[in-house]
């Protein structure tokens, strides 16, 4: 009984430790500031995951076309608006690096 | 390029209403199922039902050869009526007297007449709590 | 030990109740040291609960029969296998495994995610914990594994039918699919919350969502599987309550599993898909509470038990604040990319979600229409086996259909004349089988037999893709045919794993059409000596012998069986009557043809005294393909689930580049 009962304090005593780690070993840090994306980054992982879907379809295209699936007449019809996609996400993404300059000492 | 209402969207929506459709014919083909009666409710019903009870004991007869006598009650135990029971057919291994079971049939005569088969009993209660009555 | 045992489920309610709390203040405030805090405590739940599991697999090794769960459970005479079972075997058992499990996905989900989407877990964090106090606060205050009595010399035992192995890994494994999709709805709940409704709450959930769906539909297959053998009446699938109660949620994950790539590929239905997570969730959630709360008349329905009005309550409150949340944030979640034709894979991928929810709430309704039906008229009606196969065909058939369409079908937008071309050969083969099993006398069963031919046009299309897939790696510079057919796999693992597992899913459905469109069924009462005919078998009752096993007295009556001039053995069929148990049990005896996959069924329905016998007897066709397809369904899930280091290094790229903080 007392043995449960120690070992059911030594556990509950873990936790707190656990729970509390982070403010004993930071008890006066330079910033408490949660790590957040802000709009411009936020807009930046939009426009990254429109360029890899541009690119991952021209992919899929590609592969469908060699294995059949796509015929040749619908594959030149839809090369050429797949392409423009890719091409406006590109040049989306290198507006937006050229306007936003990602700020030093950020890691 | 012109964004007039997309026929997708239409197709989608009839596409809808074809499930829907679905339903509504199996309602109107099949109508809805059988009631499930405790033994106290069954007096004077007619047609098929699913009866829901305790068996209760003396068990007779033969299931395959003649038919299996016994009778039923309520399961909550505050009603006394039982029902006569005539079952033909196979009879689940967990059939015993005071085990819940479920049988499909129709009343007649004052005798539930069950459907060759049709019996379901309820496994032994793993979840529920041990009740001192142990009526599992 | 039972002290500690409690003792662990306080200190988890606790850590749960700080994880809730601190997690969402810290999300929502910005602190990072209180999230870090708050996940911490979600971790180390983990270890409590595993800490209580320990006392309670303790108490059953050691047949501590102070233990009421374990005396209610348990027998000296148990063996040890189904010992450990009996850990899930009974409600608080089974709620204690739900937390460790759900605990354990917990801080797994947390952790592994953190190096990438660290923004993501500070919401999800709170959402974990809220599901993870529900069950802690029943285990603590409505159901503890930990109630003590004065021990009995011997405990209960076990249900004979459950001492099988197939109960050994059924439950856990549904308990790892209704848990596990715990993870994918907690990481939608986190990014409505957060409203970081980017591609990467998917992403990170998608391996979960995949692993829950393949943990559940094996948890089926195996419980249908223990059915068929151990229960034994001749079939594996009742239309049970219970039974539904773990296929609604599997169909919701499906078609979850489907839409997500139309999100991913098109940027479209973000809406649906969360709304389709929170269908999941919520079902696993309900199939939980049929299975306990006793609430429907079923076969394996529970007396009227403490827990079922509080798990309705949280089942009432989750999908509230869910379709809040979600009509709060829906402005953010729209789309501009639009459904461009009907005749589309985008297109295809709809009709498969919407025939995939139409059969799943066609089950939710025949569920739970005679608790509607008594409360509306007094009356409970039951919707019937017929109800519930009607539903399937209408939806199944259309749905195995588009299985073979779908993959084949261009995006956005797909010409008649290129679908023509690319389904020629499917078309015909399909129609040519069908012909030849009309030829064999499939007419009988029209649902069998478009069910067969549907199957046929779908195998073909997949056996084309490999075929065209494999050579077009060829052309691309693979050395061997071997090596081209792995590269292929291996580079495109969702694809052809998906392919995989619809081979799977259309073997079940042969299985499933021909062993219940195509069989037959036999009774004779037979004394020794005496034989019956089904189909062109031949069975003769010899002998009926008695021994004694560990815990039982078997009673095993053996027929010779015969197939026109050819001795196919012996078949032994009778009943095990358990002593401490004092239940009898039904052992069928099965014979599997190996070329066929065809079942000799035989149950020794009723021995009477002077040794005769009332057999029913069946001939299953094909049955054999449904657990072969379970096999197939595992492979094919493995291939989908493997990682995959190239699309990995993508995503670390990708949040390096927008300057996610990479480290932990």
């Amino acid at each position: 009984m007392t043995l449960a009962l120690l070992l059911a304090a030594a556990l509950a005593v873990v936790c707190v430790v656990a729970v509390a780690l982070p403010f004993i070993r930071e008890p006066d840090p330079e910033s408490d500031e949660l790590a957040e994306l802000d709009d411009d980054e936020r807009r930046r992982l939009e426009l990254l995951e429109g360029r890899d879907r541009a690119l991952a379809a021209l992919k899929e295209l590609e592969f469908e076309h060699r294995t059949g699936t796509v015929s040749d007449e619908d594959y030149r019809a839809q090369l050429g608006s797949l392409r423009r996609d890719a091409a406006s996400a590109l040049q989306a993404l290198a507006r937006e690096s050229g306007e936003v300059r990602p700020a030093d000492g950020r890691n | 390029m012109a964004r007039k209402a997309s026929p997708a969207r239409l197709v989608i929506a009839l596409s809808v209403a074809g499930v829907l459709a679905v339903f509504l014919l199996y309602t109107s083909i099949a109508g809805g199922g059988n009631p499930s009666l405790a033994p106290s409710e069954l007096a004077g019903r007619t047609g098929d039902v699913q009866l829901a009870g305790l068996v209760v004991g003396p068990v007779r007869g033969d299931a395959h050869d003649g038919g299996l006598r016994f009778r039923l009650r309520d399961i909550s135990g505050e009603s006394k009526t039982s029902v006569r029971v005539l079952y033909t057919g196979s009879v689940p291994d967990l059939f015993k007297v005071g085990r819940h079971i479920v049988v499909d049939g129709e009343l007649r005569k004052g005798t539930f007449v069950a459907e060759p088969s049709s019996m379901i009993t309820k496994c032994p209660s793993k979840y529920a709590p041990k009740q001192s009555d142990s009526s599992t | 030990m039972p002290e500690l045992g409690r003792a662990a489920l306080l200190v988890t309610l606790g850590l749960s109740v700080y994880a809730l709390v601190a997690g969402a203040m810290a999300a929502h405030l910005g602190r990072r040291r209180l999230a870090r805090s708050a996940q911490n405590a979600l971790v180390a739940s983990f270890a409590t609960t595993a800490v209580a599991a320990a006392v309670l697999l303790g108490a059953l090794l050691r047949n501590d029969f102070s233990f009421t769960y374990v005396a209610r459970t348990t027998s000296e005479a148990l063996p040890t296998a189904y010992t450990i079972s009996a850990f899930w075997g009974g409600q608080e058992g089974s709620l204690l495994l739900w937390l460790l499990v759900l605990s354990g996905f917990g801080a797994a989900a947390v952790s592994l995610n953190r190096g990438w989407a660290r923004d993501l877990i500070v919401w999800v964090v709170p959402v974990f914990a809220a599901v993870s106090t529900f069950f802690a606060f029943l285990l603590v205050a409505v159901a503890s594994p930990f109630a003590t009595q004065a021990a009995p010399a011997d405990g209960a035992g076990m249900t004979p039918s459950l001492q099988n192995p197939y109960m050994l890994a059924h439950p856990p494994l549904l308990y790892l699919g209704y848990v596990g999709l715990t993870v994918p709805f907690a990481f939608a709940i986190g990014a409505l919350l957060s409203r970081k409704l980017d591609e990467r709450w998917l992403i990170a959930t998608r391996r979960w969502t995949l692993f829950a769906w393949a943990a559940l539909g094996i948890g089926q297959l195996l419980g249908s599987h223990w059915a068929y053998v151990e229960v034994g009446w001749g079939g594996y699938y009742a239309w049970d309550p219970v039974e539904n109660a773990a296929l609604m949620p599997w169909l919701a994950a499906t078609a979850f599993l489907h839409s997500v790539m139309i999100q991913e590929r098109r940027g479209m239905l973000k809406v649906w898909n969360v709304l389709l997570v929170i269908l999941a969730f919520s079902l696993a959630l309900f199939g939980t509470f049929l299975t306990r709360s006793g609430v429907v008349n079923s076969i394996h329905s529970f007396t009227q038990s403490a827990i079922g009005p509080w798990f309705l309550a949280f089942i009432a409150v989750v999908v509230a604040f869910s379709l809040g949340l979600v009509f709060w944030r829906v402005p953010q979640l729209r789309s501009p990319t639009k459904l461009e034709s009907p005749i589309s894979r985008e297109a295809a991928f709809l009709y498969n979600n919407l025939l995939l929810l139409a059969l799943c709430l066609a089950i939710l309704w025949g569920v739970v229409y005679p608790l509607l039906s008594e409360a509306v008229r007094g009356e409970a009606i039951v919707l019937g086996r017929s109800y519930y196969d009607f539903f399937l065909r209408a939806f199944g058939l259309p749905l195995l259909l588009l299985m073979g369409i779908g993959p084949l079908i261009a995006w956005r937008r797909a010409s008649l004349k290129s679908l023509a071309t690319t389904f020629r050969w499917p078309t015909g083969v399909a129609l040519l089988a069908g012909v030849v099993l009309l030829f064999l006398g499939a007419g009988s069963s029209v649902p069998g037999l478009v069910a067969y031919t549907f199957s046929a046009f779908v195998l073909a299309t997949i056996v084309m893709e490999f075929a065209r897939g494999t050579r077009a790696r060829k052309a691309l510079g693979a050395t061997t045919w071997p090596g081209a057919f792995r590269s292929l796999i291996s580079r495109n693992r969702r694809r052809y794993g998906g392919y995989v597992v619809h081979a799977a899913i259309v073997m079940l459905a042969i299985g499933v059409a021909g062993s219940s469109a195509f069989d037959s069924v036999a009774e004779a009462k037979l004394a020794k000596g005496e034989s019956m005919t089904i189909g062109d078998y031949l069975l003769v009752y010899r002998s009926l012998d008695e021994r004694a096993s560990a815990n039982a007295t078997e009673i095993r009556a053996t027929l010779d069986v015969r197939r026109g001039d050819r001795d196919l053995g012996t078949l032994q069929a009778g009943k095990n009557a358990y002593t401490i148990e004092q239940q009898v049990s039904n052992e069928v005896g099965i014979r599997s043809d190996r070329l066929t996959g065809e079942d000799l069924f035989v149950i020794a329905e009723q021995i009477d005294p002077d040794g005769s016998i009332y057999f029913r007897v069946f001939v299953k066709p094909l049955v054999n393909l449904i657990w072969l397809a379970g096999l197939v369904f595992l492979v094919g899930s493995l291939i989908t689930l493997w990682p995959d280091r190239r699309e990995q290094r993508r995503l670390v790229a990708r949040a390096s580049e927008v300057g996610i903080p990479a480290t932990p």
